[in-house]
Parts: C-alpha cells; structure tokens; sequence
C-alpha cells in the first residue's frame, strides 16, 4: 500500500474561509482506509472519490460530474473519468489524485483510469451539490 | 446508426487509409494550434490574446485525442508527435507558415479553422468508434472558435478599406489547399467513405462552402468560385511543401526534449 505523505508548509494559511486545502486533491482532507471491509464497495468507491476535489475548483470530481463510472472486479477498481476541456491541463494531476486516494484501500489491489469523452462534458452534469458549494463561491454554472 | 467498424476486418489499403486520415486531422489540429500560439503576445487586444490562447491549448487537446488514435493502427504516437522532420507532417498546406498580420489569423480561424470542423463532423458521423466517442466533444469547443472567428471576421470586414483588403487577400490565399484538402477525392478517401468512416469529400466541400459563403462575401469573394490547389501528395494527404521548420521544432518540442516525460 502506498504511504500518504503530506508536508504542512503553511500553504493554506490566508486561504478564504471556504476553501480548506492547496493539497493536490484535498489530499490532507482524505479519511480512511476504511477501518472495515464495505458491503458496497461500489458505493464506497464512489464516496472515496467524491473526497477528491478538483485541482482549481474546491469541489470533488464527483460534484464536477467528472466520474462517469467505477467497478471493482477482483480488486482492481476501474474508474471512468472525463475532463471540463480535451486539452485540460491538470489531466495528469486528476489521474494520480484518483489513483493516489483508492490505493489507500486494502481492499483495492489496483486502479485502472479509464478516459472517455463521450457524452460530452458540460457544466450541466455539475451535481446539485457541486453547484451549491459553487455559488457558495461566487461560481455560477 | 452504424455498424461500428471493425478494424481487424479492413484490409491494408483500408488499415493505411484510416491511418492517413487520422494522421492529417492530428497534424493539421496541431499546425492550428501552433498559428494560434504565433499570436499569444500579438493579438490587437489582452481579451484577444487571451482567447486564441485558449484556442490554441483546445486545439493541442484536440491533436492530442486523434493522435492517441493511431494506437488503433498500430502506430506508435510518441514517435510521431516528437521525432518527425517537417517533410512528412500531414498538415493542411494553408499552415505552414506564419500569418503576418491579425487579419491573416483571423482569415484563418474562419477559413482553416471551419474546414477542420467539418472534417471532424463527417469522421465523428462515421463507423469508427474513437471519432464518435472523443470528436463530439471536439465539436463542443470548436463551437466557441467559430464564434470568435465570425465576430472578429464580422469587424474587419466592417472597418477601413486596407483592413478589409488584408482580410480578402488572406480568405483568397488560403481557400485553395484548404478546398485541396478538404475535397481530396484520390483512392485512400474513396475507401474511407466506402468503410463509412467519414463524409464523402463531395459532402463536406458543400457543407463548408454553405458556412462560409455569407462571411466570405463581406470582402467580395464568392466561396462557390474558389477552386482547389494542384499538386495533391496522395501519399502525404496534402498539397506540395511543408510547415516551416520553427513550427515543427515547436509541435516536436525540441527545445524542452530533456523533459519529455510521457
């Protein structure tokens, strides 16, 4: 299992009383593992990812709409993720967010990130929540 | 809707020509990409510098999705993004150089920019399944390069004589390889609207006239009467010549080589 290391270097000091972390990911937000085994553990996917947060926007993938799909067959958790533009640049940081936060789960051997395109991408899959926590903001969508 | 294609089923002319296509799309959204960069610093306002900037990250997402399609075909991406000379880009011809003025940009996100577009539209109408799935969203963004061309189109065509002049010269310059690349009607395209791949060259020349026609005639040139360049390069799907040698340095990214980390 891979070791979470975060280094407090006083980064979120001064950050707006909305926004919690810098941390790549929200990564010093992150719970678990979880301390048993889910029953669900497509539903406990879902709720580990839905701790990942956007790297420009303090919202999840999942309140972004961004997560598509995830399985779990035989321990491998494949996810499928799309992205706001095809030239995002923050691509690769989201892939190793998403891989960095299940691979803290015993239970998930490896991750598999699937990209797809298809439907396309737009603000209107941004969840009720997403768009809450936007506004809160100051972020229409 | 189609059948989606089963590559295993084409034979080799089949296999190379969905290769070409793929490969002059990639090449000539990467060429777009790097003319809009041309202008990051030059553009007559900071709102315009900050669009076709965007433009041009978009369309470098764009090369980025199709050349991730010649996986397909079994060809090796990476080699082909960073390591051809200029000879063998694939790239629409009206790019290979840089536009002196705005009004040649602006010429191109109009004339160039909508030739692209309607390519893609046929390939993501097509059997294939990676152009249906990724070229939609393509499509998406390219909405808001048309958007900007048309208004910027719309402002110099509506402005002094010289502006205008500089517009029509550019829209007369670039309309015949792009109308060469676009209505290519040689072997490798005739198999690829038979395997129901893309749009018939036939097809989209219309298409793309029919968009253009109203904005072209705002400095008097009749899209219905521009004729295609000579010189078709079946093999390299382009017309004659290649992008200038400063542009392939920077879609190869030779400065930046030793931080390649893909």
């Amino acid at each position: 299992m891979p070791t979470l290391t975060t280094t407090d270097r006083g980064l979120d000091k001064g950050l707006p009383g909305r926004i919690s972390t810098h941390k790549s990911g929200g990564r010093d937000l992150w719970t678990g593992p979880l301390k048993e085994l889910p029953a669900d553990r497509t539903k406990a996917i879902w709720a580990a990812l839905d701790e990942v947060l956007d790297p420009e926007l303090p919202i999840s993938l999942v309140e972004l709409g961004l997560i598509y799909d995830v399985e779990l067959i035989d321990e491998i958790a494949r996810v499928q993720v799309t992205f706001t533009s095809t030239a995002c640049p923050c691509i690769e940081f989201i892939r190793d967010d998403l891989i960095d936060r299940l691979e803290i789960e015993p239970w998930i051997n490896k991750v598999e990130i699937i990209e797809v395109w298809d439907p396309p991408w737009t603000t209107e899959r941004v969840t009720s929540a997403g768009r809450a926590k936007l506004g809160q903001l100051g972020v229409g969508v | 809707m189609k059948a989606l294609l089963d590559i295993q089923n084409l034979d080799g002319p089949g296999v190379a020509a969905l290769r070409r296509l793929i490969l002059t799309l990639a090449d000539s959204k990467r060429m777009m990409g790097i003319r809009y960069s041309d202008w990051l610093l030059g553009a007559p306002s900071i709102e315009a510098g900050i669009a076709i900037s965007s433009m041009a990250q978009d369309e470098w997402g764009h090369a980025r999705l199709l050349y991730a399609m010649l996986k397909d075909v079994d060809v090796e991406p990476l080699a082909i993004e960073h390591e051809r000379p200029a000879e063998e880009y694939t790239s629409v011809g009206a790019l290979d150089s840089a536009f002196e003025h705005w009004a040649g940009i602006v010429a191109a996100m109009t004339v160039v920019d909508e030739a692209l577009s309607v390519a893609l539209l046929g390939f993501s109408r097509g059997r294939y399944e990676a152009a249906r799935t990724r070229v939609p969203k393509m499509l998406a963004e390219e909405e808001f390069h048309a958007s900007l061309a048309k208004a910027w189109y719309r402002r110099i065509a509506g402005s002094s004589s010289e502006a205008r002049g500089l517009l029509r010269d550019s829209t007369k310059e670039l309309l015949p390889p792009v109308l060469a690349w676009l209505g290519a009607d040689d072997a490798a395209a005739k198999v690829m609207v038979v395997e129901g791949v893309t749009d018939s060259s036939q097809s989209m020349t219309e298409v793309y006239r029919a968009r253009l026609r109203d904005l072209t005639a705002l400095v008097e040139v009749d899209i219905n009467q521009a004729q295609p360049d000579g010189g078709w390069d079946e093999d390299r799907a382009r017309g004659p010549g290649w992008p200038d040698e400063d542009a392939i340095e920077r879609a190869r990214g030779d400065r930046n080589r030793a931080l390649l980390v893909e």
